[in-house]
């Protein structure tokens, strides 16, 4: 199997998810399992991680009953808790051990969230998949190989890296969008017009990306951020080459997939692969679901036409032309065709209707008329925006690490992630201990549903002598880093007005 | 409320009585304490198969006679020694069982100690069956420092008594107002009023609505689920929530790990395991875990005070073994410790405090401490309330800030002490956890008093003697009075702080360098309209001298008045001091945080730490250099803030 002695594979994370409406009968509970990771975990044990965290769900429900268990700080671990869905829970327990091992309870949530949001725009609700199968192979199947997907962009060799405090600067689940002039940002704004002309009377939203920035959107903020989290790790050029990489060093391909067997084949090797090759659980081998992996690896390509192909949505019945892919609307709740179409550093993607367009004629006759009409236009823009981008460091400014994030839009900006590298270990530690302090912060003023949000500012001047600073304005946060600050509070303060002037058009500014 | 101080003092009494089978007919029967002195021999207790028993007899002992006092309280300061010497002279038996289970792994002192304890146990007992009259006090009605009117200002965390606490009713405040009641209890620290009183809501369990909406629990239990004590509701009716508690527990310790914290919306579950013992704390107080388990090592230390650790071999013995027996009647002295959680400054700066005095006068009470500790006295603490006028340690022994917080809130919570001299034995968790010392505590006035610990249990006669001297040093040469008029003009005020250096220089030989307040003046802290705070804005401040392990925090003045802006701000130096200790990277050199409450400003160094509030909109540059000049005032007062040359943590 090429799996590695039992020693040297020890789990350094779990991951469960779990179902309270399920398994209530005794000798029953292993019905409540939906997912958990590693797959090849003794059952008492994985029961015992259920149980444990059914159990303070229910204890800490007697004191706070809108809000049970959120984290349990262990010596050796940490168990971080969120409810996906009503009574089902997702668990992430994590070592301690390792001197990696810094984080903040946020960031790791935070990951949770990303893998059922990403889920729902698939798939839909995860109660309604358990719903429409009580026995639990659907979803339980479902989830297995989203999950295992997702994790896969986490798995560095044999371990998988979570977010810790070397990205302290940056804010999972938020959007990065790109800087436009103005002679630009109505070019992007006549294309958005061209393509829905394109698709006609039907309603359609549209997305437009540069790298790995978002430059417009008309979708709403959830809708949004789940489609733009989708694209960076699938979609956008930098993707793309990412997943071809991997391709092609991968030992063991299958390009030749043309079943939704087929799709469920494994096209590289990592840690993560070989669990489900030598420990599928038996449930999912049992039944032969028709599923769909959307964040399979290295399944999207760009075809000669520019669109964006992959057969992870399996094939037409008598042809070998790959489905459309599907997603649905956090919203609306409505399922849409996705169309990507990329040239060099631009990605348009468009959601039309499923129920607007008939079939697969009707895709790609739509995307005949986008060729014919939108390909210049597209040209045109990808060549101005391109001029106009600064290159990986174009947001960094000199003398400061900072992040800044406006947590009502979903965006966040921060200095690159080259730049970050220079700070110590003990600046980014020291950073991250003060995140987790403004995020109690926040989630105080959350319970104490005073509906105004907290404006605070703090300036710390830390042991290696760098300033941290974190400043909450109306919803809008910023953090930084001044590491060659000098002695007085008064020039950190400076140094943070000056920042907060040129660069957030004062919004951190006092007065 | 002077009723209700009544039954709790009469609960508090009554837990004793139970331990001692002159009040109580039907208690199982006590060999040590019978007047005879021999009913159980046993030459051998190393082979008594009993001998648990015999060191859980012994504790029960301990606990009976911490509250047992030499004289009965009618009689005055002057010549009773004859009665105590009657009552005293007691044979000793000395088979010395639980010693030998203490000082295993202690040093030649805390054996010493651990003998002294069982022999005091006996003669202890013996002293209450030789004068059965000491315990009838305890019965007694609350002696009328209840009524007693406050003292304006007299300590830097004491409010003024203008706004009371609403009814216990109010379950969503009755942290606030437990904690009002602590407050307004410092300052009457003496009167032993509603907020030490002991359990409150006894009525409660969890099933009871307001007992889950309480806003901070303390639980102790044993590692068997068997509660201990509960800081709301009965422990026995707890059981099955101890038991739960106890399961969350082991279950996580039986993978390999052990559970630190819970968080779950606004509440934290702290758990904090020390041996067989289990404490855990749920609180939606805000208070950041390490404040939190903090406290629940203070809780502990507390215990450990009245027990000491040796209790853990009864759990080695029997771990279902029910250890609240042990620790009947003491609810006062952990509801008065959990009081003080959330407004004394030192139960997190781990530093004492002062009474402001005269240098010389602090110097008159220090050596007539020093010549009694020459005499086989460990430690010699004269206090006022919880603030040190004088301490004093035998050579080489140390005390840690920690132990005076312990030992002064266990003095002042229990009642018995306040009436008459006693002679108890108590551990010092920071000095030695393993053995029992011997405090010596009596009480000048209704505020100040005197504790002389020692090693030894026969001491007391010695120790009366020393007293003695004591009380005609400090009232020949003014102590007492200074110490009552120190309190009447209260510590540091923001206001009195000048911007300009220079222009306080004549005024240095005053009292805390401003000219002394006129009479009619300590009513300027209670009159809202005087202040809007000391320059720039300054609120409040809190200074810590590091190598002096003692601290100093500025009178609350307006328009911190009233006792919930005092807590939310104690919470936010709280904050701010856990902030800047971060165990992984700290401590921090400088942090300044703005909210919608305060600008705070804190600076450590390695001579001190400051913390100062501030008016939220206070201007920056203002500030610091308003903390420069509190910096130094405190230097220029130094010599009376705090007690120089003492370092009892040097070793």
């Amino acid at each position: 199997m090429g799996l590695s002695s039992e020693n040297d594979r020890r789990e350094a994370m779990k991951l469960c998810m779990f179902d309270l409406r399920r398994g209530q009968t005794e000798g029953q509970e292993l019905d409540k399992i939906l997912f958990f990771y590693p797959a090849d975990l003794p059952l008492t044990t994985q029961l015992s991680v259920i149980g444990l965290s059914e159990g303070l769900i229910t204890f800490t429900r007697v004191f706070s009953p809108d809000a049970p268990c959120e984290v349990i700080e262990a010596e050796k671990h940490c168990h971080v808790f969120y409810e996906v869905e009503p009574d089902i829970w997702m668990v992430m327990v994590v070592e301690k051990e390792n001197p990696e091992a810094i984080w903040r309870v946020d960031a790791l949530r935070s990951v949770l969230k990303e893998i059922h949001s990403l889920f729902m725009m698939f798939h839909g609700y995860i109660r309604a998949l358990v719903d429409k199968e009580p026995s639990g192979g659907l979803v339980r199947s479902h989830l297995y190989y989203f999950i295992m997907d997702f994790l896969r962009d986490f798995s560095i060799g044999k371990n998988l890296q979570l977010p810790n405090f070397r990205d302290s600067l940056k804010e999972q689940g938020t959007l990065q969008m790109l800087t436009v002039g103005r002679e630009a940002a109505i070019e992007v704004q006549s294309l958005v017009t061209l393509l829905e002309s394109c698709v006609g009377n039907k309603q359609c939203y549209s997305m437009t990306m540069f790298q790995d920035l978002l430059v417009s959107t008309n979708l709403s903020p959830i809708d949004t951020l789940n489609l733009f989290t989708y694209a960076v790790r699938r979609l956008t050029p930098i993707a793309l080459f990412r997943g071809a990489s991997a391709w092609s060093s991968s030992r063991k391909t299958d390009t030749a997939c043309n079943t939704y067997a087929g799709a469920l084949q494994v096209t590289s090797v990592s840690a993560i692969d070989q669990y489900y090759n030598s420990h599928d659980p038996s449930p999912i081998r049992r039944h032969n679901y028709p599923l769909v992996r959307p964040l399979q690896h290295s399944k999207w390509s760009k075809g000669k036409d520019g669109f964006l192909t992959t057969d992870i949505w399996g094939t037409e019945v008598n042809s070998l032309v790959p489905m459309c892919p599907t997603i649905w609307l956090h919203l609306t709740e409505e399922k849409m065709f996705l169309l990507a179409y990329q040239h060099r550093g631009l990605t348009v993607i468009l959601l039309v209707p499923v129920s607007s367009v008939s079939g697969d004629q009707g895709i790609s006759m739509l995307k005949q008329q986008i060729i014919e009409n939108a390909s210049l236009k597209m040209l045109k823009v990808e060549e101005k925006l391109s001029r106009g981008w600064g290159g990986e460091n174009a947001y960094h400014v000199s003398g400061y690490r900072y992040l800044l994030v406006d947590g009502d839009r979903y965006v966040s900006r921060a200095s690159p992630p080259g730049k970050v590298t220079t700070l110590t270990k003990e600046s980014l530690v020291a950073l991250t201990k003060l995140r987790e302090e403004v995020d109690s912060e926040k989630a105080r003023a959350k319970w104490d549903n005073s509906g105004r949000e907290k404006d605070i500012e703090i300036c710390i001047r830390a042991k290696n002598n760098s300033w941290l600073i974190a400043r909450l304005v109306r919803g809008k946060e910023l953090y930084m880093v001044l590491p060659k600050g000098s002695e007085t509070l008064l020039f950190a303060a400076d140094a943070t007005e000056k920042f907060s002037e040129r660069y957030c058009n004062g919004a951190f500014s006092l007065d | 409320m002077p009723s209700d101080s009544n039954s709790t003092s009469s609960n508090y009494s009554s837990g004793r009585d139970d331990e001692n089978p002159n009040s109580d007919p039907n208690s199982k029967p006590e060999p040590q304490l019978e007047p005879e002195p021999e009913p159980e021999p046993e030459p051998e207790p190393n082979k008594n198969p009993h001998l648990i028993d015999q060191s859980l007899d012994a504790l029960e002992n301990q606990l009976a006679s911490i509250s047992m006092s030499s004289r009965s309280p009618t009689v005055t300061f002057e010549g009773e020694e004859e009665d105590d010497v009657e009552s005293r002279e007691q044979p000793k038996s000395m088979n010395g069982s639980f010693s030998e289970e203490i000082e295993a792994g202690g040093d030649a002192d805390s054996l010493e100690v651990g003998r002294h304890f069982e022999s005091d146990s006996k003669a202890e007992s013996s002293g209450v069956n030789g004068e059965n009259i000491s315990f009838t006090w305890l019965d007694a009605p609350e002696v009328d420092e209840v009524e007693r009117p406050l003292s304006p200002g007299s300590s830097g965390y004491a409010g003024e008594m203008g706004s009371t606490s609403g009814g216990d009713e109010i379950v969503d405040d009755d942290e606030d107002d437990s904690d009002i009641r602590g407050v307004e209890n410092d300052g009457v620290l003496g009167s032993n009023n509603q907020s030490v009183s002991g359990k409150r809501h006894a009525d409660e369990d969890d099933a009871s609505v307001s007992w889950r909406k309480r806003k901070k629990h303390f639980f102790i239990l044993s590692h068997s689920g068997k509660p201990i004590y509960s800081r709301y509701g009965d422990e026995y009716k707890l059981a099955g929530f101890s038991a739960t508690l106890q399961a969350i527990i082991s279950f996580v310790e039986n993978g390999g790990d052990r559970v630190n914290l819970v968080r779950a919306g606004k509440h934290q579950v702290v758990f904090l395991v020390k041996g067989p013992i289990y404490l855990v704390c749920i609180s939606c107080t805000e208070e950041p875990y390490e404040s939190l388990k903090g406290q629940l090592e203070l809780l502990y230390g507390q215990m450990i005070l009245i027990l000491t650790k040796s209790v853990n071999r009864c759990f080695e013995k029997n771990p279902k073994f029910d250890m609240t027996s042990l620790l009947g009647g003491t609810d006062a002295v952990f509801s008065s410790l959990i009081h003080s959680l959330s407004w004394n400054p030192a139960t997190f700066l781990h530093a004492y405090s002062c009474l402001p005095l005269a240098y010389a006068t602090r110097q008159a009470a220090a050596s007539i401490l020093q010549d009694v500790a020459g005499s086989g006295v460990l430690f010699a603490l004269l206090m006022c309330k919880h603030k040190v006028i004088s301490l004093v340690s035998a050579q080489k022994a140390s005390l840690h800030p920690d132990d005076i917080l312990l030992l002064s809130n266990f003095i002042m919570s229990s009642e018995s002490f306040r009436t008459s001299e006693s002679f108890s034995p108590i551990c010092l968790p920071r000095y030695n956890p393993m053995a029992f010392l011997y405090a010596y505590v009596h009480y000048f006035d209704i505020d100040t008093y005197v504790v002389l610990l020692t090693t030894s249990s026969d001491a007391f006669y010695h120790l009366k003697d020393c007293r003695i001297r004591i009380e005609i040093v400090l009232s020949n040469s003014n102590v007492l009075s200074e110490v009552q008029r120190s309190l009447v003009d209260g510590g540091m005020r923001i206001e009195d702080l000048l911007v300009e250096p220079t222009s306080r220089a004549g005024a240095v030989s005053s009292h805390l360098g401003q000219p002394r307040p006129g009479a009619g003046t300590p009513g300027r802290t209670a009159d809202g309209s005087i202040g809007i705070g000391g320059p720039a804005g300054l609120w409040h401040f809190v200074y810590r001298s590091i190598y002096l392990d003692q601290y100093v925090s500025s009178e609350f003045s307006p328009p911190i008045n009233s006792l919930r802006q005092q807590k939310r701000l104690y919470r936010a130096y709280q904050r701010l001091y856990a902030s800047m200790h971060e165990k992984a990277i700290g401590p921090h050199k400088t942090q300044f945080r703005r909210d919608e409450n305060y600008v705070l400003l804190c600076w450590v160094t390695q001579d001190f730490e400051l913390f100062a509030a501030f008016d939220p909109l206070a201007d920056k540059a203002l500030a610091i250099k308003v903390c420069n000049r509190v910096c130094q005032w405190v230097k220029d007062v130094e010599n009376e803030i705090f007690l120089l040359g003492a370092s009892p943590f040097s070793w």
